[in-house]
C-alpha cells in the first residue's frame, strides 16, 4: 500500500468516527461491554483455575515400604522414583518422622503414642510421592505399586477421581461460557457496525459509480472497526485493572486464605486476550458489513 | 464510442423484457437525449452503460471493449471514464462543496496538490466559484446539480451519462444545466441525456432517441420531443 493513500484510509476513519459521532460511541460501548464481561470471567475463571490447581497440588502419592526387602531393593525403588518422569517431587518419610508429625498432629492427646518409641513404633518408612500433573496421579499410583520393595501405596483413591472430576468440569463450564460471550460479542459488534456502514451506504454508493475499486472503499472501514475495536478493548482492560486491584486488596483484608492471581500477572493475560480480541473483532465486524453495500 | 447490439435486457424474476432488441451507434464528441415514458428502459440503459447490470443477451461496447467481457474489478476503471449525473444529486451533506467535487479524485489516488488545483477550475467551470465551501444543503437545487456536474468531470472522463438531470428543476434552472451540460460537451465530451424534458429536447435540437415499450421507435439527428409521439 502507497503510504499516501494509507495515510488517506487512515484519515477517512478518523474522519468517519468524528462524523458518525453517536455511531462510534454507540460501537465503542458494546465492544466495551462485551469485552469487559468477557475479561471479568477471565479474571474469575483464572482465579477458580488457581485455586483447584492449588488444591489438587496438595493431592499425593503415599508410598509404604515393604519392612521386609534388603538395603539392595530399597537403594533400587529410590532409584527407579527418582527417574520417573511423571514425578515432580520425592520425599523420603522415615517412620521416627512420621512418628513425629503423628504427634504433633494430635496435639494435646499425643500422650496416646506415649507407649512407643523408637524401638516399638507401628508407623513404616514411606515416600510421599507429587506428580508434575496432578490427574497423572491414580495411574503413576498403579504403576510404582509393582515396584521392587513397595507394601503398597495410597493415594486417597475415591475421593481424588471425583475431586478431579469436578476440578476437570469448573474448567470445561469456564472455557465455555467465555466461547459463548465472544460469540455473543461477535454478533453485538458486527451489527452495531452494520449501522454505521448502512448509514453510510450512500457514499460507498457514490464511490462505486465514480470508479473506487472495493478495496479503497474497504481500507476506511477496516481500519475504523480496528480504531473502534482497539479503543473498546483499551476500556475493559483498565476498568478491570482498577477494580481487580481493588478486589485483591478487599480480598486479602477480608477472606486470606483464599489464594489470588496477582494483578500484574493476571493483567498480562487479559491484555494479551482482550486487545488483539477488540481489534479482530472489530475489522470482522465492518469488514462483514461493508461487503453487502460493494454489490453495485 | 459506444457500440449496442442487438441487446435484450430481462430483470430476474421479472417475465417482461425492459429493453428489447436495441441497435445503437454513438460516436465521440456527440450529444445525444434518450427520451420516452416512464419505464421505457432508459434507466436501465444507462445502468447497462455503467456495467451495473449485464445484459441478458446481445453485446454492449465502450471504448471497444464489450462490457459483458468485463471482470468485476475492471469495473472500477471502466466508471473512471464515465461521468454520472443523478436526477436527485446523491452529494454527501457531511462535507462542502469542494469535498464533494474533491470525492472522484481522491478515490482515484490524485494528490492532494493536484486537487486544489483542478476542483477550482471545475468550480469555476460550472459557475460556484464562490460557493466551494458551502454545505451542498444551504445550495438550491440547481446549485447542487451543477456540483454534480462538476464531481462527474473533474476528472475529465470521456463520456458523461446523465440520468434525468432535470428531473427535479424548475424549467429556467432546467434550462441553465442543460446549457451547462452543452458546454462540456462542445469541449470534446460525449453526452448521453435521458430525459423527460421536452423543452429541453426540443430547444438544443440534437440527436434524439426515443425508447417506447422498451424499445428503440425512433432515431433522429436534430430531432425534437413532439415527434417521438
Amino acid at each position: 500500500m502507497h503510504i499516501r493513500s494509507l495515510l488517506y484510509f487512515l484519515g477517512e476513519a478518523l474522519k468517519s468516527i468524528v462524523r458518525n459521532g453517536w455511531m462510534s460511541i454507540a460501537s465503542i460501548g458494546v465492544v466495551s461491554i462485551t469485552l469487559l464481561i468477557l475479561g471479568s470471567f477471565m479474571v474469575l475463571s483464572f482465579n477458580v483455575a488457581l485455586f483447584t490447581q492449588d488444591i489438587k497440588e496438595q493431592v499425593q502419592i503415599v508410598l509404604y515400604l515393604d519392612e521386609t526387602s534388603d538395603q539392595e531393593t530399597k537403594l533400587e525403588l529410590q532409584r527407579m522414583l527418582a527417574s520417573h518422569f511423571q514425578l515432580e517431587e520425592v520425599r523420603y518419610v522415615s517412620k521416627e518422622e512420621a512418628m513425629e508429625r503423628l504427634k504433633q498432629q494430635l496435639g494435646d492427646r499425643a500422650y496416646l503414642l506415649d507407649g512407643y518409641n523408637a524401638e516399638e513404633n507401628p508407623l513404616r518408612d514411606s515416600y510421599q510421592v507429587r506428580t508434575k500433573i496432578p490427574e497423572d496421579i491414580p495411574i503413576v499410583a498403579k504403576e510404582i505399586a509393582d515396584y521392587p520393595g513397595v507394601g503398597y501405596v495410597d493415594y486417597g483413591s475415591g475421593v481424588v477421581e471425583p475431586l478431579f472430576q469436578f476440578t476437570g468440569l469448573v474448567r470445561w463450564i469456564g472455557l465455555a461460557f467465555m466461547a459463548g460471550l465472544a460469540v455473543t460479542a461477535i454478533f453485538l459488534i458486527a451489527h452495531t457496525i452494520r449501522l454505521t456502514v448502512y448509514v453510510r451506504r450512500k457514499e460507498i454508493m457514490i464511490m462505486k459509480y465514480v470508479g473506487a475499486t472495493d478495496w479503497f472503499i474497504r481500507w476506511p472501514f477496516i481500519f475504523e472497526g480496528l480504531i473502534l475495536g482497539f479503543i473498546g478493548a483499551i476500556i475493559p482492560v483498565i476498568v478491570i485493572y482498577y477494580s481487580y486491584q481493588a478486589a485483591v486488596l478487599w480480598m486479602q483484608a477480608n477472606i486470606y486464605f483464599i489464594p489470588l492471581i496477582p494483578p500484574e500477572r493476571i493483567m498480562e493475560e487479559i491484555v494479551k486476550a482482550i486487545i488483539p480480541l477488540g481489534v479482530v473483532l472489530g475489522v470482522l465486524g465492518s469488514s462483514i458489513s461493508v461487503r453487502r453495500f460493494l454489490k453495485v | 464510442m459506444i457500440e449496442i447490439c442487438h441487446l435484450y435486457k430481462q430483470y430476474v424474476h421479472n417475465e417482461f423484457y425492459a429493453l428489447k432488441d436495441i441497435n445503437l451507434i454513438i460516436d465521440r464528441g456527440e450529444f445525444i437525449f434518450i427520451v420516452g415514458p416512464s419505464g421505457a428502459g432508459k434507466s436501465t440503459l444507462l445502468k447497462l452503460l455503467l456495467r451495473e447490470t449485464l445484459p441478458t443477451r446481445g453485446s454492449i461496447k465502450i471504448f471497444g471493449r464489450d462490457l459483458t467481457q468485463l471482470k468485476n474489478r475492471e469495473i472500477p476503471f471502466l466508471r473512471r471514464n464515465i461521468g454520472m449525473v443523478f436526477q436527485d444529486f446523491r452529494l454527501l451533506s457531511d462535507r462542502n462543496v469542494f469535498e464533494n467535487v474533491a470525492f472522484s479524485l481522491r478515490i482515484i489516488g490524485t494528490s492532494s496538490r493536484e486537487i486544489r488545483k483542478r476542483v477550482p477550475l471545475v468550480l469555476e467551470l460550472v459557475g460556484l466559484k464562490d460557493k466551494a465551501f458551502k454545505n451542498p444543503n444551504e445550495l438550491s437545487g440547481g446549485e447542487q446539480q451543477r456540483v454534480c456536474v462538476a464531481r462527474a468531470i473533474v476528472n475529465r472522463p470521456s463520456v458523461l451519462l446523465a440520468d434525468e438531470p432535470t428531473g427535479n428543476l424548475d424549467p429556467a434552472t432546467s434550462m441553465e444545466i442543460m446549457t451547462l451540460i452543452q458546454d462540456i460537451n462542445i469541449r470534446g465530451t460525449t453526452v448521453i441525456v435521458a430525459t423527460h424534458d421536452k423543452d429541453a429536447v426540443d430547444h438544443f435540437q440534437k440527436r434524439v432517441v426515443v425508447l417506447e415499450n422498451n424499445q428503440l421507435v425512433s432515431d433522429q439527428e436534430r430531432g425534437v420531443y413532439f415527434n417521438a409521439h
